[in-house]
């Protein structure tokens, strides 16, 4: 399975990546914004996003809208905290496949993960 | 014989090293050190002298790029100084980041000693004795364990320079 | 930690990240403080940067450190959805500065691997406090409530209104979410929003998870209830449920009609379709965004490429490559002017090896570029310092700083920083008088402090100029005369030697201790903070106009222009900027004085010399001033004359630290570090500045 990471925090980024390396996933790109992430993802065509969702630029909403325009079969999953029900109920409605709060560990990512196969 | 030494180290894996030392000769006497202090043995080699310094801290040397100070064991232990021929090594330990060459006559071999055959040093607290942690038995030989910490200390190096004064 | 996760480069993306948001935090409060107010950039900014430290820290379980973020975010948040807000703005650059202080303290303690234990009890209140007050005053809370209430009403959805033909069976399931999945409510919402393509009608329990974030402890407890009506085979249903995520168990099956009809009578219908109602908060915050978005469309394609072009290196890398790149400049010359090789002269070799030498520079020149940091951050952490001081002193002062674009090496820029807080706090604190004081001395009431640097050389000054009382030198001489520093009477120094008394280990103008500084470190400690990277201090002060202090700071420590003397077997090198000149004393007058030290006539002014094999018990056969040669060095307008045996020449060495063990075991008198030379063999770099050197005099 091919990853995105988008999170304007280097931190996240390094965490998730950390977290799901060494599994059958492969991080292939990761972005800084939801413009990143829209560009990066017509260049990568991950199968799976991980979507952080205050970032400056675009949001990770305005990014999951678009990004799902451009391919259905793209899973995404909204990295969120605790706070952002109203923010996950609307990326849910514009086609977000999962989400997960922060925080969690290994074993919760995967899951999610692993839900979205198939 | 020094590649030959390395070798043998690099082939002890981490977990193996518990209970191993590298021996070493000063004059008739052997010594050991436990093995995760070592991180690798040269043959002597020029040894720039950095004034002011006690006999025994021979001066500094280039190792690949890195500064490191070296000490004679002979001088350290109060023995008289021998000159060094192609047999004298210099064992590189590392202790809390600190790294320092051990001038000593000779390496010897990698052994390993089980703890039932080690025990307490005599007490005699005069020169070298004061850096041996314990005595171990191997074979027919006794190998006096250095005490590495004790050896670089720094409250040993203030008594010393007090006792020099 | 005991967290299987969390290792060594989470953690350190975790510092870096957080400390340089810390960072960026502050100086944002101390520019919003000027204006006295947040721009809705700075607003949406520190939004930002508290639910970064929120979440980042929640994954690495610094619960205080992450819920402190949270309040404070919440804070910003009310501020940022609700436009015209009334809020006392510096209580909040307050609070906030003070969260700023806390986080520092408990980063230190994360970099050292200790548990970030401090207690932000108080301070959780006190942005607690202000969180409520922030919402009470503007009649936010009642909003709130009636918007609770008014949820309750919403009570069901129903999906895709019934067909004409109704071949459908009725379905019943329940779900359990997994413990700590989170947002329970959310979680069933996805289930009932997907499943969408698998059904006629779908009707749930508890059926206000859209709006009632309380329905998570129903979910929690009596689990998620649906009543399905579905065409599609209960295979596919089951299977599409059994694919939620985090689900603990189904019960899933086959139901009545009637048992739908009562679920459907017990939760009364309202019709809603779809496009489910966003809350009102979430809205303002997509326009927001979208408006944010247009203004910042070109601002943005500038950040997207500038942010992916830089990347962050750990400082032990950027050590480990100048190492390397020193040892592959003292490799180049060994093959290069192996002397059997030279001997040949080859021609193409020689082109090949100018080519080797030129590229080798560059790679050097291009190491020590990217060590290179700007003084900007440093200098920025100086308002804080003065608006700090101001406050507590009561004081107005302004500082002013030019040139913080001015680069240094990434390790001196670290000594600098506690030096230069010293010498400001003195400023403000002994320097600049009160308000008053100054108008009738005509001063204007504001005091100024000018922080400024500036490339000399290989030197870059930083100076801090106040308009405060300046120096009384008499008061600075008859202090240091009675602490015995000095024996000369007056007339026999000149200005610059009695300003230079205050760096003195020992002196203290001031009896009186204030918080800020005094408490015993004085300026003998900023001397020898900046001595220690090779630097030098130069005070100098009009009485009543004000002082001025220049630092001056080599460029790099890491690599110098030495000359490379001999003395006997040792070599040594001799930083070329100590280096005045070199001679052959020859027959040349050697003056003894009546201790029998020898000093040197040049040029009718007198210098001491320093036999070096002597100074170091050093062995060798030049003894005499015949056949040796004198450099003589100098430093801050001090000077001497070294004596060695011969000078080997003039190259550029990378200064590497004499081993700890040695510099444990003793500081050596005028030894400044050590340098490998082409030969692989080490040369011992001398600090002048330690060798006893004097004014050279007039004879």
């Amino acid at each position: 399975m091919r990853l995105m990471i988008v999170d304007d925090a280097s931190f996240m980024r390094v965490a998730i990546r950390r977290m799901i390396e060494t599994k059958e996933y492969e991080v292939v790109c990761e972005a800084e914004d939801g413009q990143q992430a829209i560009e990066k993802f017509q260049k990568y065509r991950p199968d799976i996003i991980t979507m952080d969702i205050t970032m400056p630029n675009l949001s990770g909403i305005e990014a999951l809208k678009e990004i799902k325009k451009l391919s259905s079969t793209v899973k995404v999953i909204m990295v969120s905290a605790m706070g952002q029900e109203a923010l996950i109920r609307e990326a849910v409605m514009h086609g977000a496949n999962s989400f997960i709060v922060k925080p969690f560990k290994e074993d919760k990512l995967i899951e999610v993960l692993e839900s979205l196969k198939s | 014989m020094n590649e030959d030494m390395n070798g043998l180290l690099e082939d002890q894996e981490e977990d193996t090293q518990k209970g191993k030392f590298l021996t070493f000769s000063l004059g008739e006497e052997s010594y050991g050190i436990d093995i995760m202090y070592v991180t690798e043995i040269i043959g002597i080699q020029p040894i720039t002298v950095v004034p002011e310094l006690p006999d025994f801290v021979k001066g500094i040397i280039n190792l690949r790029g890195k500064i490191i100070a070296v000490m004679d064991a002979r001088l350290k232990f109060n023995k008289a100084p021998k000159e060094y021929n192609d047999r004298t090594c210099i064992i590189v330990i590392d202790i809390a980041q600190l790294s320092i060459g051990i001038i000593v006559d000779a390496v010897a071999e990698v052994i390993n000693i089980s703890d039932d055959n080690i025990v307490p040093p005599p007490n005699l607290n005069s020169g070298g004795r004061k850096y041996i942690k314990s005595v171990g038995k191997s074979e027919n030989s006794v190998i006096l364990i250095l005490d590495c910490e004790k050896l670089l200390d720094e409250q040993e190096i203030d008594e010393l320079k007090s006792s020099n004064d | 930690m005991n967290n299987s996760y969390i290792d060594e480069p989470m953690l350190e993306a975790y510092v870096y990240e957080t400390s340089q948001i810390i960072e960026t935090l502050e100086q944002l409060m101390i520019q919003s403080e000027k204006v006295g107010n947040f721009s809705a950039d700075a607003i949406n900014e520190i939004f930002r940067f508290m639910h970064t430290i929120k979440g980042s820290s929640a994954m690495m379980m610094f619960n205080e450190i992450s819920t402190l973020a949270h309040k404070i975010e919440d804070i910003f948040y009310v501020i940022r959805e609700n436009q015209g807000v009334k809020y006392d703005f510096s209580t909040l650059v307050d609070c906030i500065l003070e969260s700023v202080d806390y986080y520092k303290i408990e980063l230190i303690k994360i970099r050292n691997g200790e548990t970030p234990d401090g207690d932000t009890a108080s301070l959780t209140d006190k942005v607690n406090d202000y969180l409520e007050m922030l919402k009470e005053d503007n009649g936010l809370k009642k909003t709130k409530k009636e918007k609770e209430t008014k949820s309750e009403k919403d009570q069901k959805y129903y999906i895709r209104p019934s067909k004409k033909e109704d071949p459908a069976k009725y379905y019943k399931a329940k779900i359990m979410f997994k413990k700590d999945c989170e947002m329970e409510n959310i979680r069933a919402y996805t289930v009932i929003h997907n499943i969408v393509d698998l059904v006629e009608e779908v009707l749930y329990k508890p059926s206000d998870i859209i709006d009632n974030d309380q329905s998570i402890d129903d979910i929690r407890a009596n689990g998620f209830l649906m009543a399905i009506r579905s065409t599609s085979s209960e295979e596919d249903i089951r299977k599409y449920l059994e694919k939620t995520v985090f689900l603990e168990s189904l019960d899933f099956g086959e139901a009545e009609e009637d048992w739908y009809k009562e679920f459907e009578v017990i939760y009364q219908d309202q019709e809603i379709h779809d496009d489910i109602k966003i809350p009102e908060t979430s809205k303002k915050y997509i326009e927001n965004q979208k408006v944010k978005k247009e203004k910042e469309d070109i601002k943005q394609e500038v950040t997207a490429t500038t942010t992916q072009s830089i990347i962050s290196v750990n400082v032990d890398k950027l050590d480990m490559l100048m190492d390397m790149v020193g040892e592959l400049v003292i490799a180049e010359a060994m093959v290069s002017q192996n002397p059997e090789v030279v001997r040949l002269e080859i021609e193409s070799f020689e082109k090949a090896s100018r080519q080797l030498h030129k590229i080798s520079s560059e790679l050097q020149d291009m190491v020590m570029a990217i060590r290179m940091v700007a003084l900007s951050t440093t200098f920025m952490k100086m308002h804080r310092i003065v608006r700090d001081m101001t406050r507590k002193l009561s004081k107005d002062v302004v500082l002013d700083v030019y040139g913080e674009e001015t680069e240094v090496d990434k390790n001196i820029i670290e000594k600098i920083a506690d030096p230069l807080m010293h010498i400001i706090r003195n400023a403000i604190d002994h320097g600049i008088e009160d308000g008053e004081d100054r108008v009738a001395k005509g001063k204007s009431k504001q005091g100024s402090i000018i922080l400024e640097a500036k490339n000399s050389g290989s030197d870059v000054l930083i100076i801090i100029k106040d308009d405060g009382k300046g120096l009384d030198k008499q008061k600075i001489y008859e202090k240091a005369y009675n602490q015995g520093l000095i024996y000369q009477s007056i007339e026999d120094l000149n200005d610059k030697d009695i300003y230079r008394l205050i760096l003195h280990p020992g002196f203290s103008m001031k009896e009186q201790v204030t918080e800020f500084s005094g408490r015993g470190v004085g300026m003998d400690v900023v001397a020898k903070n900046i001595e220690s990277i090779g630097g030098s201090v130069i005070v100098d002060s009009v009485l009543g106009k004000g002082t001025t202090i220049i630092l001056k700071i080599p460029l790099t420590l890491a690599i110098i222009e030495g000359m490379n003397i001999k003395v006997g077997e040792s070599r040594f090198t001799i930083p070329i900027v100590s280096v005045k000149e070199s001679f052959r004393p020859g027959s040349r007058e050697i003056i003894r004085d009546p201790d029998g030290r020898e000093m040197i006539m040049v040029r009718g002014l007198c210098y001491p010399i320093v036999k070096l094999y002597e100074y170091y018990g050093l062995r060798t056969d030049v003894k005499d001033y015949e056949n040796g040669i004198l450099i003589m060095v100098e430093e801050d307008d001090r000077s001497c004359c070294l004596l060695a045996d011969e000078l080997l020449g003039q190259q550029q060495v990378v200064v590497k630290s004499l081993p700890n063990y040695i510099k444990r075991y003793k500081q050596v008198k005028g030894l400044g570090g050590c340098t490998l030379l082409g030969d692989g063999s080490i040369s011992l770099i001398l600090d002048v500045g330690e060798f006893e050197l004097s004014n050279v005099l007039d004879k």
